[in-house]
C-alpha cells in the first residue's frame, strides 16, 4: 500500500482548475492569490488542523516540454496539485480538515472543477478521493510517530539538554529529586503549537564541528 | 511562493516517460519498497525528511466531467516530491554524488534525461523540469530530518529513565541517569532558526 508507510499517509491530489476566459483575474491566479496571502506558521491552516506533518500546493500550469526528439504536448486543464504527509487513514484526516478549516478549503478548492464545497462532508470526500492519485514509492525519515508525538519530542530534547546541562556533578539524591520534579513539570507542559519557530537558544556544545 | 520554510525545501519535479517504459519503473518501485536494504542509500541522505514519487498513466489525469475537457496525452508522467533540509545545490550534489546509480535508474525512463553524472547537465534537466511551490506548510520548521530522529530517541530514553526514577534508590538512579546520558549525549543537538543562504 504505497499511500501508507507506518503511520505516515501519503496524499497526492490532483485537481482539475476551472478554465473559464470570462473569469478575471483567471481561477489558478486567484488561487496563487490566496495562497500567497497565507500563513505558513502557526497561523497556517494546515496547523489549526490536526495531523499534518508538512504539506505543499502547486499549480500546475503545464507539462513541460523537454526538447526535441520528445514530442510536445500540452495539458487542457491546469491542475491544483495537493501534496500532504499526514498521520492516520485519509477518511479521519480529511474529515479533520473538513471540520477545522472548511473556510481555507473553500475558498481554494471552489475554483476546481466539481468541487461540493466543505459543508457536505460525505461529497467533500469523494471529491478528493476522486482527484487522488496512487502514490508508487513513499518514503518517510520517521513513519512511526505522530505530529503531537513528534512536537512533544523536540520540546522533550530541548528541555532535556537543559536538564543535563544545569545537573552535572550533582549528589544522587538531588538529581533524583530534581529529575522527578523535572519530569512531572516537563509532562504538564502543553503540547508545542505546530508550524511555530522556537526561539534561538545560545547554548555552546562544544561539539568538534564547531 | 516559496519552496523554503524554515529548514526545508520543497521540490516538484515532473518528467515526461513513455508509456511502455513506465511498468519497467513500476518494477523497479516495487522492488524498492519490498526489499528494504534497496533504500539504505535513500535513508542515509539523512536529510530527507518525506519523498514521493508518483506514476501518472496518461489517460488516468482526473477527469471530473462538469465541462472539463479530457486530456489526449502521449505521455506517462513521473511527478516526484520531496522535503528536504538544505539547500537545492546542496541536494542535488548530495543526489549526483551518493544516489546517481539509483537515481540513474528511476529517471533513465523518462524523456532525455541525460544522467546524474556529470553534475551539470543534470542540474540544468532538474531546473527544466521543476516546478515551483505556491503554499508550503511544516509543523516543524525550526527541525531537521535529524533532529526528528534525535528527539524521539531521547524521548523514549526519557520514558525508560522516568520508570525507574520513583523506584529506585538515589544511587540506583544516579547509575541509570549516568546511562541515560550515554544514550542521549549524541542527540541533543539545537534546534532553531535555519541558516541564511544565498
Amino acid at each position: 500500500m504505497p499511500n501508507q508507510n507506518g503511520k505516515v499517509y501519503g496524499l497526492t491530489i490532483l485537481s482539475p482548475i476551472i478554465d473559464d476566459e470570462t473569469a478575471i483575474p483567471s481561477h489558478d491566479l486567484q488561487i496563487r492569490n490566496y495562497l500567497a496571502k497565507l500563513p505558513t506558521d502557526e497561523r497556517s491552516p494546515f496547523a489549526l488542523a490536526p495531523a499534518t506533518h508538512l504539506t505543499r500546493l502547486v499549480v500546475m500550469d503545464d507539462v513541460i516540454y523537454v526538447g526535441m526528439p520528445a514530442c510536445e504536448e500540452h495539458l487542457k486543464s491546469k491542475y491544483l496539485i495537493w501534496e500532504s504527509n499526514c498521520d492516520g487513514n485519509l477518511n479521519t484526516y480529511l474529515t479533520g480538515l473538513a471540520a477545522s478549516i472548511p473556510e481555507h478549503l473553500d475558498a481554494i478548492w471552489s475554483h476546481c472543477v466539481g468541487y461540493p464545497g466543505a459543508s457536505n462532508l460525505q461529497a467533500f470526500i469523494d471529491y478528493m478521493k476522486a482527484c487522488q492519485l496512487e502514490t508508487t514509492f513513499f518514503f518517510a525519515a520517521v513513519n512511526d510517530k505522530s505530529v503531537t508525538e513528534t512536537l512533544r519530542a523536540l520540546q522533550t530534547q530541548r528541555a532535556v539538554s537543559d536538564f543535563i546541562a544545569n545537573h552535572q556533578g550533582m549528589d544522587p539524591a538531588r538529581l533524583q529529586s530534581d529529575f522527578n520534579q523535572f519530569l512531572t513539570e516537563l509532562n504538564a507542559k502543553p503540547t508545542p503549537r505546530a508550524g511555530i519557530l522556537t526561539p534561538y537558544r545560545d547554548i555552546k556544545t562544544g561539539g568538534r564541528n564547531e | 511562493m516559496s519552496n523554503i520554510n524554515g529548514k526545508v525545501y520543497a521540490m516538484n519535479v515532473v518528467t515526461p516517460m513513455k508509456p511502455w517504459k513506465t511498468w519497467l519503473l513500476r518494477a523497479l518501485f516495487f522492488a524498492l519498497w519490498h526489499i528494504k536494504p534497496l533504500q539504505q542509500d535513500l535513508i542515509n541522505l539523512s536529510f530527507i525528511e518525506f519523498a514521493r514519487w508518483v506514476i501518472i498513466p496518461r489517460r488516468r489525469f482526473p477527469f471530473l466531467a462538469h465541462g472539463q475537457a479530457e486530456e489526449d496525452l502521449q505521455y506517462d508522467y513521473l511527478l516526484f516530491f520531496s522535503n528536504f533540509n538544505g539547500t537545492w545545490n546542496q541536494y542535488i550534489d548530495a543526489f549526483s554524488s551518493v544516489l546517481s546509480r539509483g537515481l540513474n535508474l528511476i529517471w533513465r525512463w523518462s524523456e532525455k534525461f541525460p544522467g546524474s553524472v556529470p553534475i551539470t547537465p543534470f542540474k540544468e534537466y532538474i531546473a527544466q523540469v521543476q516546478f515551483d511551490t505556491d503554499y508550503y506548510y511544516t509543523a516543524y520548521p525550526y527541525a531537521t530530518a535529524n533532529d526528528l530522529k534525535a528527539a524521539h530517541i531521547v524521548q523514549a530514553s526519557l520514558d525508560q529513565l522516568a520508570q525507574q526514577a520513583n523506584t529506585a534508590n538515589p544511587q540506583q538512579f544516579a547509575d541509570a541517569y549516568l546511562h541515560f546520558m550515554l544514550q542521549v549525549q549524541a542527540h541533543l543537538g539545537n534546534t532553531g532558526e535555519a541558516p541564511l543562504v544565498s
